[in-house]
């Protein structure tokens, strides 16, 4: 079972290869689902392999990190030989809690975590130290969880919940939030005064109004706009302004 | 200049490919792509500020469900090739222009691969539904090549436009400056409008002032 471990591990990195609006990631759940799938009793000529196999298609979605859990549950129902709508059941229960805890931990948490110490690093020491303390601290989390997520799915089965609602997790949920919003805070004025170090003061007092603006634009007057398109526009006023002037 | 053009465009290629597809170990995240294609292109300086300066911006984004969100990986490749070369602030600004709108095009290619993903697995409903391996493999394998595919075009597309502004600057060097720092402060407000975002209106948006407070201080004892 290890090596089969080992490749539904190394699976669950292409579980949104092949994202589409019909079943979002549910045939990248069925990529990796496979290998555990084929010692299903009767193999992968079985009917229940391709019972399986049928229900690993379907829609799903979730944190892509976290996928492992699901993956790892479901085989192990199909193992201990759940009825078909039970393990539909069990992956429609996984949706909502494994996209919500991925999202908290990983998108809103050690990410922003992880950028910002790459900000500050590139910012103090070089950029190089930068982008290898961003990858280092930030993928020692990323395959941690995915390793855990596909091991504790395939120990617990249908009761996956108790992994959910252990107390490491919620610690982490707790701990990671503030960690993010104190580094995210900590990184932009240091990362502000590097930008801006070939700056006179008046033209950093510039650069502040135009920060200044961009919140209130972005925040308050137009929250749904995005950066993006502000950045965009912003760009756009800039280069026609620059090129009259 | 042939040889860094092939390496930006395999660099680029497999940013592309970090963003959604494969792994997401997050090399596509632009501090990540801009220095590296910073060093390829001879300025690894450069490439970490064009870097910077979109990572700011791509603090905004949360990448849940069904979001559509840019490319900010790719745009950090095109934008160090722009800078790569220009002294201290002035390759800065336009860089990160080109960034931008190439990071947008990649938003425009996600959602194309996503509807030729759709149209794919409608094509081949009855065999996905009947639980064939081989057709489950080849679905993944063709939605890498479409992600594959997209990541090429969007890298060259923008490898094209920075060719094109560094053969003709679209601003004079007092321009490029105007420019450059109009782009910095919007990604330092954006940056910060994404760090509200993410802490919320609770305890956690404290913490983040409380972060600002102690990054002032850090600016100023140093």
């Amino acid at each position: 079972m290890n090596a089969r471990f080992a490749s539904a591990l190394m699976r669950t990195l292409l579980l949104q290869a092949s994202w589409n609006y019909d079943r979002m990631v549910g045939v990248g759940m069925a990529h990796a689902s496979e290998p555990l799938l084929r010692d299903l009793p009767g193999g992968r000529e079985g009917a229940r392999y391709r019972e399986a196999m049928h229900r690993a298609t379907q829609f799903f979605n979730t944190h892509p990190y976290m996928g492992g859990m699901a993956v790892g549950a479901v085989a192990r129902a199909e193992h201990q030989g759940l009825p078909g709508d039970q393990v539909r059941r069990l992956r429609h229960a996984l949706i909502g809690p494994l996209g919500s805890v991925g999202d908290r931990l990983m998108w809103a948490g050690v990410l922003p975590a992880a950028v910002g110490v790459g900000l500050v690093v590139m910012a103090t020491v070089s950029p190089l130290a930068g982008v290898v303390s961003f990858l280092v601290a930030y993928n020692v989390v990323h395959l941690a969880i995915r390793w855990w997520a596909l091991r504790a799915g395939w120990r617990s089965g249908p009761a996956i919940a108790q992994e959910l609602t252990a107390g490491s997790i919620q610690r982490g949920l707790r701990v990671v939030g503030p960690l993010a919003a104190v580094a995210v805070g900590f990184a932009l004025p240091v990362v502000a005064d590097w930008l801006a170090e070939d700056f006179l003061v008046r033209t950093r007092l510039s650069i502040g109004l135009v920060a200044a603006l961009a919140i209130v634009f972005s925040r308050w007057i137009v929250p749904t706009f995005g950066t993006l398109r502000f950045g965009l526009v912003a760009a756009a006023l800039a280069l026609v302004v620059g090129w009259l002037w | 200049m042939i040889e860094t053009l092939a390496w930006l465009f395999l660099w680029g290629t497999v940013v592309g490919l970090d963003l959604v597809s494969v792994g997401q170990v997050m090399i596509a995240r632009p501090l990540v792509a801009g220095t590296v294609a910073g060093a390829i292109a001879g300025d690894p300086i450069g490439g970490a500020t064009v870097g910077a300066v979109l990572e700011l911006f791509a603090l905004d984004v949360l990448p849940v469900g069904a979001v559509r969100y840019p490319d900010y990986g790719l745009g950090a490749v095109a934008a160090a090739a722009t800078a790569a070369g220009a002294p201290g602030a002035l390759g800065t600004g336009v860089g990160v222009c080109v960034g931008l709108g190439v990071a947008y095009l990649g938003e425009v290619g996600i959602r194309a691969v996503r509807g030729l993903n759709t149209a794919d697995v409608r094509y081949r409903r009855d065999a996905l539904d009947a639980g064939n391996a081989a057709v489950v493999r080849g679905t993944q394998l063709r939605g890498l090549m479409r992600d594959a595919l997209r990541s090429a075009v969007v890298t060259a597309l923008g490898l094209g436009i920075a060719a094109l502004v560094y053969r003709w600057p679209p601003v004079t060097v007092r321009g490029a400056v105007l420019v450059t720092l109009v782009l910095i402060g919007a990604a330092l407000g954006a940056g910060a409008t994404g760090g509200m975002r993410l802490s919320g209106r609770g305890v956690h948006l404290r913490w983040f002032a409380a972060g600002v407070l102690a990054g002032v201080a850090w600016v100023f004892v140093t």
